[in-house]
């Protein structure tokens, strides 16, 4: 009976306070749909076995959304309440409880709570297969990406969200109970004082920011991009909010201090109001801007990604025909030539008993080594267990050189070629195992080699025999028994052009499969490839345009739910105003400079974000073998253009709506 | 000289559903001389807000027209309306209207920072204006941190402030003890030596006291006024609360 005539009362203010429960419950479907499709692409099949570093990225992805999902939610329930607080006083005054008060409360928060989880839910699930099926259809991949709905996340969303809402209904009834009737009922006018700016947090963010965009432009090897990308996100995910919580405090009191611009009708207007619910307000903008950028790298980088495949197989093969080849520590340089010819005449003449002509053939040898610049000494020594990311060093015979570069070369029989991928390792002389050398510089490696240059930036040296590179790796391995390096080479051919290379390379694969050489073969086609990387490629596009697509609706959302409350918020502001003698054309200027300048801070934010992320996420595409820098600019460059323009679009029908609540 | 003439003012407020609708005014006619101080005074209900709000432009007849100097207030251009709003009138709302996002100082200088005046011309505005409301000390506190009374005196600084050649009250002692009220009549009835016209909607006979003349209304109609003329306040307060009770008599 009890139960039943709270059940009633709860049901009833849902009802008549529809106006604003209907963008609060919009609001938390989307929310619970969103993280729903964020959590189940990270046990999607593609994620999952495409790359290692994927599965990782996709879980950071589902924890900011998920931290996302608390701050926004909040940020809804404290405009709610706000609204509400005089309702809820009134029945203090009127006799009932404060645990009758709360009871209703309970009740309310389980009802819209229970049905956005449920209908969220649905969405994500409807959605989230709608938009694999339109993506796929749209991109046209070779293989489609599949979409499956991960239970056990669908699992975590829904324990997720029971845990924010009900987070929020004990900050509710926390309010509630502590405070007094006549406060609730002077409603959310209490709580509207200007703000206090805090130098403090002020002082942290800028710290926490700096830091941030600090490692993004001092990280210099890929590898570790992984795991300082995550600690940069947040630093800036931090400081982004500080700042605009803090900082936007600041400047507006220092623009209303400057008297001379305050009291203008415009500055007068906008001024106050921004600066009376700047707290929300500032969350709201930050959050836009935290997802803009998310919008931004993510279909910025998969764009790069799948625009750059044909880069990327033509760094992996450098030509049309790839054989690596391994040899144990028994052979020298003088015999692994001799292997690589027989190979070699065995290789043209079987092909052109098939009727193919091999041509651009060539091959080098090398062998890799790990060291460590002491002034002019090489030093060479066991870097397992060290954390020190120790300098890769490749050595060949000049020969081989010769065949790779553009300008040949002779050297003295002390004298070696040398490449220092930066300025701190440039040498006159260096010495190797006690024996010193004379160094002539090159300034770029061959071309043939980038494909071994993209993650770590290696040293090369050039021996002026064979004999020279035997003695080092015997030095080399007598000193560092345990670990023995080996001789390696690569071999390189293409075809005449009009021959099927397809073909070709799986009568090779299949004429390699068994064979009695002394040195370890392992034969790859570029074309053979080609379609294993553009449907890798493809689907990050596709999981990239998928997000780009979840975090723009999610910035649409919190676009809306801003224009709407700030709209009922205003509203009373603007219609006292008019009476006093406000035109409409003034309330017009100034809602306009309001809005103007919540459209484009959050956008500038974004592109300033994106500049300094540039630095690590371009070292992150380094390791999906992206090199070239312009592709990645302008892409990116276009991505933030195109996301401006799709914001702006938001940006004017929710401020219209914003406009037709205010007038 | 009339300066205020308002000539067969009627108002009927429409309900959505098309129903018969309320007649807030049937038939209202009566002049103001400019400088004059006048109370209307009526039941609750009888239309004394409705005839405000047309008064200061904020809602429109439905038959009928005011007059300000002979131009009808229905030809100002929706443009000029505000600007008439800024500069012609000041309104001292029955709920104040100030707004809580500014300080009293703020919410003073509103309509002169809509008339784009220069900063120091309102300083040297404002200062006698709270000083003599006493509100001097409250300026930089926000509307939510002071009593109804030193609202309604901010509200009152803020009609005055542009010295407007007719200031609207609607029930301004309304929330105010007998005191505040006292002082508050006092101030307007400064204002009212200094030339300006009142036009004020009270319940309070001593309120009205204060005026050159008290227009009765009943029904939506003027139906009685006095003039104050050359009557002692104690014995204008008689014979504005014998009319009072003639009035609610004649309605039973
Ligand atoms: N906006 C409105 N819509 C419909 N009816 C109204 C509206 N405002 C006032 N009324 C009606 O018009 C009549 C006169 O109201 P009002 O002018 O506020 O009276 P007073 O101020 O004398 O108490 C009342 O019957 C009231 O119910
Ligand atoms: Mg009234």
């Amino acid at each position: 009976m009890k139960i039943s005539f709270f059940s009633k009362m709860a049901w009833r203010n849902i009802k008549s306070n529809r106006k604003l429960y209907i963008p609060y419950s919009i609001s938390s479907v989307l929310s619970v749909a969103l993280f729903q499709m964020m959590a189940s692409l990270m046990t999607n099949d593609f994620v999952r076995q495409r790359s290692s570093t994927l599965p990782t990225l996709f879980g950071m992805g589902t924890v900011v959304i998920g931290l996302f999902s608390v701050i926004f939610i909040f940020y809804v329930n404290s405009f709610l309440m706000k609204r509400r607080k005089k309702e809820i006083g009134l029945y203090s005054v009127l006799g009932l409880e404060k645990r009758h008060v709360a009871h209703i409360l309970v009740i309310e928060n389980i009802m819209v709570s229970g049905l956005s989880i449920l209908a969220g839910i649905l969405v994500g699930v409807l959605f989230g297969r709608l938009s694999f099926l339109f993506l796929n259809y749209l991109l046209n991949l070779p293989n489609a990406v599949g979409y499956s709905t991960s239970w056990g996340m669908t699992g975590v969303t829904a324990l997720l969200f029971i845990g924010i809402f009900t987070l929020t209904l004990l900050y509710n009834i926390a309010q509630v109970t502590f405070s007094n009737p006549i406060r609730l009922l002077k409603g959310g006018k209490e709580g509207e004082k200007e703000p206090k700016s805090s130098p403090i947090l002020f002082v942290i963010g800028v710290l926490s920011l700096g830091a941030g965009y600090y490692i993004s432009l001092t990280i210099d090897n890929p590898i570790s991009a992984i795991s300082q990308f995550f600690i940069a996100v947040l630093l800036v995910i931090i400081g982004t909010y500080l700042l605009f919580t803090t900082g936007s405090i600041v400047i507006l009191k220092a623009l209303k201090r400057n008297k001379a611009f305050y009291y203008r009708p415009g500055p007068f207007i906008s001024i106050s109001g921004m600066l009376y619910r700047m707290k929300q307000h500032a969350v709201g903008l930050a959050n836009i801007s935290i997802l803009s950028v998310m919008v931004i790298i993510a279909v910025s980088t998969t764009i790069t990604l799948y625009a750059g495949t044909e880069e990327t197989l033509n760094n992996r093969f450098p030509e049309e025909n790839n054989l690596s080849i391994m040899t144990d520590d028994e052979m020298n340089s003088r015999e692994l030539k001799s292997a690589i010819q027989t190979v070699q005449g065995d290789l043209n003449e079987l092909s052109s008993d098939e009727g193919y002509t091999m041509t651009d053939q060539y091959f080098f040898r090398y062998v890799t080594l790990w060291g460590e610049m002491e002034g002019q000494t090489l030093a060479f020594k066991d870097f397992q267990g060290v954390s020190e990311i120790p300098l890769m060093v490749l050595i060949m015979p000049v020969d081989d050189y010769n065949r790779l570069a553009e300008d040949p070369v002779t050297l003295r029989g002390d004298e070696l070629l040398y490449y220092a991928p930066d300025p701190d390792l440039e040498r006159e002389s260096l010495t190797l195992f006690d024996k010193a050398f004379d160094l002539k510089q090159i300034n770029n490696m061959p071309g043939v080699m980038n494909g071994m240059s993209q993650l770590i930036d290696p040293i090369l040296l050039v021996t002026p025999d064979d004999s020279t590179l035997d003695t080092i790796r015997a030095q080399y391995n007598s000193e560092l028994a345990e670990y023995p390096v080996t001789l390696s080479a690569d071999f390189f051919w293409s075809l005449e052009s009009s021959q099927n290379s397809m073909a070709y390379a799986s009568f090779i694969h299949e004429e390699l499969r068994e064979n009695d050489y002394p040195i370890g073969l392992f034969y790859e086609s570029r074309d053979g490839n080609r379609e294993e990387w553009y449907s890798t490629n493809g689907g990050f596009l596709f999981i990239g345009i998928f997000l780009g697509g979840l975090f723009t609706i999610g910035a649409v959302l919190i676009t809306y739910y801003k224009q709407i409350s700030e709209g009922y918020e205003d509203r009373e502001r603007i219609q006292i105003m008019q009476k006093v003698g406000l035109d409409k054309e003034t309330t017009r200027q100034a809602t306009h400079s309001q809005i103007l300048w919540m459209f484009t801070l959050p956008i500038l934010t974004a592109a300033l974000h994106t500049a300094f992320a540039y630095p690590i996420v371009q070292k992150l595409l380094l390791l999906f073998g992206i090199t070239s820098n312009t592709l990645f600019l302008l892409t990116t460059i276009g991505v933030v253009m195109g996301y401006s323009l799709i914001y702006w679009i938001i940006y004017r029908i929710t401020s219209k709506l914003y406009l037709n609540i205010v007038e | 000289m009339t300066f205020i003439d308002v000539k067969h003012l009627k108002k009927v407020y429409t309900s959505k559903l098309g129903s018969k609708g309320t007649e807030a005014l049937k038939d209202v006619n009566f002049s103001v001389e400019k400088g004059e101080f006048i109370s209307v005074m009526g039941e609750s209900g009888s239309g004394k807000t409705t005839l405000l709000n047309i008064l200061s432009t904020l809602d429109s007849a439905t038959e009928g027209e005011v007059y300000l100097d002979d131009q009808p207030l229905s030809s100002i251009k929706d443009k000029k309306v505000s600007r008439f709003r800024r500069e012609q009138l000041g309104f001292i709302f029955q709920d104040f209207n100030l707004l809580d996002n500014f300080t009293l100082k703020d919410n003073i200088l509103l309509p002169l920072v809509l008339s784009r005046k220069a900063v120091d011309e309102m300083e040297t505005a404002l200062q006698p204006l709270v000083e003599r409301l006493g509100i001097a000390h409250l300026l930089n506190n926000y509307p939510y941190e002071v009593s109804g009374g030193q609202k309604q005196r901010a509200a009152v600084a803020r009609a005055l402030i542009t010295q407007p050649k007719v200031i609207l009250a609607d029930e301004p002692t309304g929330a105010l003890d007998s005191k505040s009220s006292q002082n508050l009549m006092e101030i307007l009835s400064d204002v009212h030596q200094n030339g300006q016209t009142i036009v004020m909607v009270t319940h309070s006979a001593r309120a009205a006291s204060y005026s050159s003349r008290v227009l009765f209304i009943r029904d939506g109609q003027v139906y009685h006024e006095l003039y104050r003329g050359d009557k002692e306040p104690d014995a204008f307060i008689d014979s504005i609360s014998k009319s009072l009770l003639v009035s609610s008599k004649g309605r039973v």
